[in-house]
């Protein structure tokens, strides 16, 4: 097929995709799904397609439009992609396919959005916010995180403890040590993340620093499986499995 | 909510001395018999989805004597009364509770294992939260949605100390002979086996129909991003080519996860590669169709797809022989369901245990990924990641729909 006709295929696809909806054609849009894979090292069509697709995005899209194109935009997005997706981070209902491609696309601009977002998006989309962070495993965002592990929102607390657990560095289990517990569900997730933290040490040879957390998850106050897996751990610093 | 209490199995005796003292009748089921351990004894279990292999699964774990079923969870109202009254009739009283939210079950602390069987983009979750609240685990296969999370799965497994089994009988059980003769030693040494299955998922933009009064729908799609009700998007059977949630990306990795976990963990345990993941993923194009070559780095190959070879077919050194080696087997009674309740009892890994299952079921994964991208891919398996391939690391996961996380 020669590049006028692939180009005119692109540009009916682009073109259905303003009215698609459930229950619609999806080969219709087939040509959009194959450029982004067939111009993958074409840095300048990749960009062109990611501003087709944010323009997309700008127009009124179903619901499943929006779907699709968030779903290339884990392939394609960059910083631009950043500045258009933000807008939704607070959206009980785009929230969450905003993060579906902002939390795949690598790079400064989606973790400042993201961070940013952690003053301004409430709710279930708070937690997504945060857990994005957590997946990325970004440590810029270890400050941001920890003034909202004493959020009187125990999910909120919770959510964060856990992205802090998720990025496992010794800065992150810095910060999980000074927290203090406001409920059961907030104990448990500190106690899942300072170990996440120990096993990231232990990994990159810090085995004395990992033997501090173990060693504090060992009492009797600890649950069964607790005390179990932080003896383990404790004869892993040892060097004994 | 009050949940039930265990005892410890130190503690039971103390707790019961004092119940002694009051008038009750033992009776024969509690105190056991010879094929029936007393109740202290028992390993005690819930299910969490029940429909289609959850139900196989319950009844294989109903059926032992040395189990105590006493929680199920589904989603659908139907299956989850359906699975209470199976597993009440069962014992003749009324013990076993249902559960729509599996975090209910799971904050039970007289449950010691859990048994797996939802659609696969929930499987991680499950498994993670269950070794949280310290059950050991058996799991269906496959046991990812995602490259990312296998990891964690093992981590989490290791971290408290948790017996995590796969699902897949048929690694064991379907394969045998060709396992025999890679382990015997006929075949010389072994240097490639190949795999054929197969399709991939696809995107689901099925239209919207009334949602019955007797599912969750948010808690069926979890993690996934929302869409719209459709029956063929979340029936549960066994289709791959668009009867089922098999069938969908968002859900499965279709035919090349399901059957996959099947084929790819006979091959890597019939080849002796179940605790290694491939170095690198090469794509063919080939007139016959495009296939592709996992390499590994102690020589070993495994193809997917390849033109005009059948199943599991082998090759090896022929002409020469080796040395036999002793071919790892369950442990227990009662196939890979008493393995994983041996082992639960005796602290061992089980037979598929879920490092092992997370290396087969990584394959898939970068088989799907390859396909995909439609090019070869280097990976590394102590880094979890793809060299220098910041467009292949972009697959590696995808984000879970909020409240949801790993």
């Amino acid at each position: 097929m020669n590049s006028i006709m692939k180009t005119q295929e692109l540009e009916q696809a682009f073109e259905a995709l303003k009215t698609f909806d459930w229950g619609g054609d999806r080969n219709v849009l087939a040509p959009i799904e194959q450029a982004v894979v067939s111009s993958a090292k074409d840095a300048a069509a990749w960009k062109d397609l990611e501003q087709k697709l944010l323009a997309a995005l700008g127009g009124n899209l179903n619901r499943a439009g929006k779907d699709f194109v968030c779903r290339q935009l884990i392939l394609v997005g960059s910083g631009a992609s950043a500045a258009v997706l933000s807008k939704w981070l607070g959206s009980a209902e785009d929230a969450q396919l905003a993060r579906f491609a902002l939390e795949r696309i690598p790079g400064s601009e989606v973790r400042q959005v993201l961070i940013d977002a952690l003053s301004s998006v409430t709710g279930d989309q708070l937690l997504g916010v945060i857990s994005s962070l957590g997946a990325r495993f970004e440590p810029e965002s270890i400050p941001a995180l920890t003034r909202l592990l004493s959020d009187a929102n125990e999910k909120v607390a919770v959510a964060a403890v856990s992205a802090l657990g998720d990025i496992r560095s010794p800065e992150a289990a810095k910060a999980l040590g000074g927290v203090k517990p406001t409920s059961d569900a907030v104990r448990a997730a500190i106690t899942d993340a300072r170990m996440s933290c120990a096993e990231g040490m232990l990994a990159a040879g810090k085995s004395a620093e990992a033997l501090m957390i173990y060693k504090s998850l060992t009492g009797d106050d600890q649950p069964k499986h607790v005390k179990l897996g932080a003896t383990r751990g404790v004869l892993a610093c040892a060097g004994k499995k | 909510m009050t949940q039930p209490t265990k005892p410890s199995r130190r503690g039971f005796i103390k707790a019961t001395g004092a119940a002694l003292a009051a008038p009750y009748v033992l009776t024969s089921s509690a105190l056991g018999n010879s094929v029936r351990p007393p109740a202290s004894d028992r390993i005690v279990m819930g299910g969490i989805g029940i429909g289609n292999m959850g139900s196989g699964d319950m009844g294989a774990f109903l059926g032992r004597g040395d189990v105590q079923y006493v929680a199920v969870c589904d989603v659908r109202t139907g299956v989850r009364d359906g699975a209470k009254n199976r597993a009440n009739e069962h014992y003749q009283n009324q013990d076993c509770k249902a559960y729509n939210d599996f975090r209910e079950l799971l904050a039970r602390t007289d449950i010691d294992a859990v048994h797996v069987a939802t659609p696969d983009h929930w499987h991680a979750i499950n498994v993670i939260e269950a070794c949280r609240h310290g059950k050991d685990v058996y799991c269906q296969k496959p046991e990812t949605r995602t490259l990312h999370e296998g990891p964690l799965m093992v981590d989490a497994a290791r971290r408290y100390a948790r017996v995590v089994s796969g699902g897949s009988q048929r690694v064991l059980e379907d394969y045998r002979g060709i396992v025999d003769a890679c382990w015997g030693g006929s075949l010389g040494t072994v240097k490639s086996i190949n795999v054929n299955v197969g399709p991939l998922s696809q995107p689901c933009y099925l239209p919207a129909e009334p949602v019955p009064a007797d599912i969750d729908w948010e808690l069926w799609l979890g993690p996934a991003l929302w869409a719209p009700y459709n029956k063929a998007r979340c029936d549960g059977n066994f289709s791959t080519g668009g009867g089922s949630w098999r069938s969908y990306i968002d859900y499965s990795g279709g035919g090349m996860t399901d059957w996959g976990a099947h084929h790819f963990g006979g091959a890597t345990f019939a080849v002796d590669v179940r605790d290694q993941q491939p170095t690198e993923v090469i794509f063919n194009q080939d007139p016959e169709g495009n296939y592709l070559t996992y390499k590994y780095a102690s020589g070993m190959t495994i193809y997917h797809n390849k033109p005009k070879t059948e199943n599991l077919k082998v090759e090896g050194t022929e002409g020469q022989t080796r040395e036999p080696k002793p071919v790892p087997s369950y442990k227990g009674e009662g196939g890979i369901y008493g393995d994983f309740i041996h082992c639960v009892k005796t602290r061992e890994k089980p037979f598929r245990d879920i490092e092992y299952a997370v290396n087969t079921i990584v394959l898939s994964h970068l088989g799907i990924i390859a396909y995909q991208l439609q090019r070869s891919l280097k990976w590394d398996p102590v880094k979890q990641e793809f060299p220098g391939d910041e467009e292949a690391n972009r697959l590696r996961d995808r984000a879970r729909r909020e409240p949801w996380t790993l």
